[in-house]
């Protein structure tokens, strides 16, 4: 009998703990109910599900929230691209346009071999770090620093330093931007996928001096703008831009530019460059 | 019967040295720091935590048709304390000088991540059979790394190995090793040494061209 | 236990005890969510709280339900029950009626059940035969310190993140090696005796 209490007891107590805690954590549900959205979880269904964070939102759940309570665009996610935009559209019942799938790009050139340096560096292997001891230890005030702050921060691992420049690789790049926040030098820009064309500079400096400590960079001398028949090109500050809604592709530019700055990949079969290498070996 | 006897074997290789909790998968962190001042104490915590991960694997194997998705981690967590009790009981009532010795930290186990890992990923998705080996696998892995940190610690921090002096009367131990700081430059120490095992394999690997993350490249 | 005997016992649970320096309670967290010292405050100040009204309710749990019975031997069941319980109870409190609070530390909440600072602390009251004010007191001041020690690690990880060590150092070895050499800081606040 006294054996029989001691287990029945325990098992007592906590049957009636186990019944309270229910019964308390189920009332509590209901007390505290927050009306959810259920456009939420199906958004975030739609969504990669990275968390890179190229949204601005600090993970996809957020950016689904967002979306649903309209603070952000059902195109927010570059990531996803076009067919996620389209899905989530669905779920929030709105009519999504065309979404360009997007690619990064790093827009300088000046690798070890063309760009001079100014000092040797041997501070922390970051570029943010190396950026605020005289702007980088090249003379390019504008030019990549190749310590590859981007290149840690990229959530997809696209993002390898050669010869001194950070160079994407099309085929792992998402869009999603977060190296574009990172490089203190503003070097990284979004283009869409398939542009066939850039410019491999982002110097703002006159020409002559550019000369000076780079071998590959933008003088500003306006012949690519010239000869452009889509009036693609704009030259501003000493440095050529090229407006993706107008280009064609036709490679005049690539052909003019003295300092073979224009990047084209025209003549590879899919169209695009992840590296100098690539670019010579064709 | 000899297919199901290599797979133990090769079981209980991953849970000893490639996948080892502590040192490769960085689990269970908290008993792993604090109880290794001495040999004789991370063997009892590691046997304790053992028996925990065999019998709560065992359980939570055969129960797992049974228990609702929803409520599966509140149900682990009442299972593995089920058997956390027994243990401690256990320890009180045979060996009260080592339960003295680790104090809270048998209580502890009951949230030690190990132990909730393997049942949320390997005992809830298969048998009963193949659980209590990777318990054991796995149990034995967390012992090896606590008798590997605890060696460390107690034969440079008071000179003596399971208790027995090591050196003779002029030697003065580095009481730091004893000290908390220690176990973390021990623990942290150990790590890159078995990182720089790994990355010597890895740079072999990519050397004789197998290395599957350059095929992924090229 | 005097009023001055509580702030005794919180000064020496914040620095002399400390909860991750010197008793090891709650280092999963402390290596896994110090990356930025703004998510270590969160994860720290969401500990705080829990830590702080479980130490009410094991407390009460302990002596008006398992003492009077003799189920003493069943407290780490109990415990570990109440505490995920009122984890839950406390993210749908705040995600009811204090939303920005539950925005700033609601992912850390779920995390926080399996801790072991919470199970120890609450296991420390019962140890240490704290009465209802000490026990609260205690477990507030060790998360308090359990705060201070992820917010200060914090700072020092974003350092770290700056140094280029041997490959094999790089990532968690390294980590751990600065955590030692915070705790040899910490273990010098041992020779204070309050």
């Amino acid at each position: 009998m006294e054996l029989l209490m001691k287990i029945l007891i325990p098992v007592g107590v906590f049957a009636a703990l186990g019944l309270v805690l229910g019964v308390m954590l189920a009332i509590a549900s209901r007390l505290f109910a927050v009306h959810v959205d259920e456009r939420v979880p199906e958004v975030l269904e739609c969504l990669p599900g990275a968390n890179c964070g190229g949204c601005g939102y600090s993970g996809c759940a957020a950016l689904a929230e967002a979306i649903v309570s309209g603070r952000a665009a059902p195109t927010a996610c570059t990531v996803g691209g076009g067919a996620c935009a389209k899905a989530i559209g669905e779920v929030m019942g709105i009519e999504v346009g065309e979404v360009v799938r997007m690619r990064a790009q790093v827009m300088c050139s000046g690798t070890a071999e063309f760009a001079q340096k100014k000092y040797v560096y041997a501070g922390a292997a970051d570029c943010i770090a190396a950026a605020n001891l005289g702007g980088g230890d090249k003379l390019c005030p504008n030019g990549c620093i190749g310590l590859g702050t981007c290149v840690s921060k990229c959530p997809f691992g696209a993002i390898s330093v050669v010869d001194g420049v950070a160079v994407v690789n099309y085929r792992k790049c998402e869009g999603c931007g977060v190296c574009v926040a990172a490089c203190p030098k503003q070097l990284i820009a979004l283009i869409p996928y398939d542009s066939r064309h850039w410019v491999g500079c982002k110097s703002v400096d006159k020409g002559a001096l550019v000369r000076s400590y780079c071998d590959v960079g933008c003088i500003g001398c306006q012949l690519c703008s010239k000869v452009c028949e889509a009036d693609a090109i704009a030259v501003e500050n000493f440095c050529a831009s090229i407006d993706y809604a107008r280009c064609t592709g036709c490679d005049k530019c690539v052909e003019k530019c003295p300092r073979k700055i224009i990047w084209s990949a025209r003549k590879q079969g899919r169209g695009l460059v992840i590296s100098r290498e690539e670019l010579e070996n064709n | 019967m000899k297919e199901k006897l290599k797979g133990c074997l090769r079981q209980l290789g991953e849970g000893l040295f490639s996948n080892n909790p502590v040192l490769i998968q960085l689990l269970g962190l908290c008993p792993t720091l604090a109880v290794t001042t001495s040999v004789n104490n991370a063997v009892g915590m590691g046997l304790a935590a053992t028996a925990v991960l065999i019998c709560s694997n065992l359980f939570i194997s055969l129960l797992r048709r049974f228990i609702p998705r929803q409520v599966r981690i509140a149900a682990y967590i009442v299972i593995i304390s089920g058997f956390v009790t027994s243990v401690e009981l256990l320890m009180k009532a045979y060996f009260p000088a080592l339960d003295r010795a680790l104090g809270l930290f048998i209580p502890l186990i009951v949230v030690n991540c190990i132990i909730l890992a393997r049942a949320e990923a390997f005992a809830s998705k298969n048998g009963p059979l193949a659980s209590v080996v990777d318990g054991l696998a796995t149990g034995l892995g967390f012992m090896l790394a606590l008798v590997l940190i605890a060696s460390v610690r107690e034969i440079l921090g008071a000179g003596t190995f399971w208790g027995m002096p090591l050196f003779g009367e002029g030697f003065k131990p580095a009481i730091i090793f004893l000290l908390p700081s220690g176990a973390f430059l021990t623990l942290g120490f150990l790590i890159a040494g078995v990182q720089k095992i790994c990355n010597i394999r890895d740079d072999r690997r990519k050397l004789e061209g197998t290395d599957p993350e350059k095929e992924e490249l090229a | 236990m005097s009023f001055t005997d509580v702030l005794l016992l919180m000064f020496g649970a914040v620095l002399v005890e400390n909860f991750i320096f010197s008793k090891f309670y709650g280092c999963c967290p402390f290596l896994g969510v110090s990356e930025k010292p703004a998510t270590a405050l969160g994860m720290g100040m969401a500990v705080t709280f829990v830590m702080t009204i479980s130490s009410a309710a094991t407390w009460a749990v302990y002596y008006l339900i398992l003492e009077p019975l003799g189920l003493q031997y069943l407290k780490t069941i109990a415990f570990i029950l109440i505490i995920a319980a009122l984890v839950q109870l406390i993210e749908m409190f705040l995600r009811r009626f204090v939303p920005a609070l539950y925005a700033a530390l609601g992912i850390y909440l779920p995390l926080i059940t399996t801790n072991c600072a919470v199970l120890g602390a609450a296991l420390v009251n019962i140890q240490k035969g704290y009465g209802f004010g000490a026990s609260v007191a205690y477990g507030f001041a060790a998360a308090l310190g359990f705060t201070l020690a992820i917010v200060i690690f914090a700072g020092v990880r974003v350092r770290l993140q700056f140094a280029d060590p041997p490959r094999a150092f790089r990532g968690f070895p390294l980590t751990l090696i600065a955590a030692g050499l915070l705790a040899m800081a910490f273990s010098g606040f041992a020779g204070i005796r309050f």
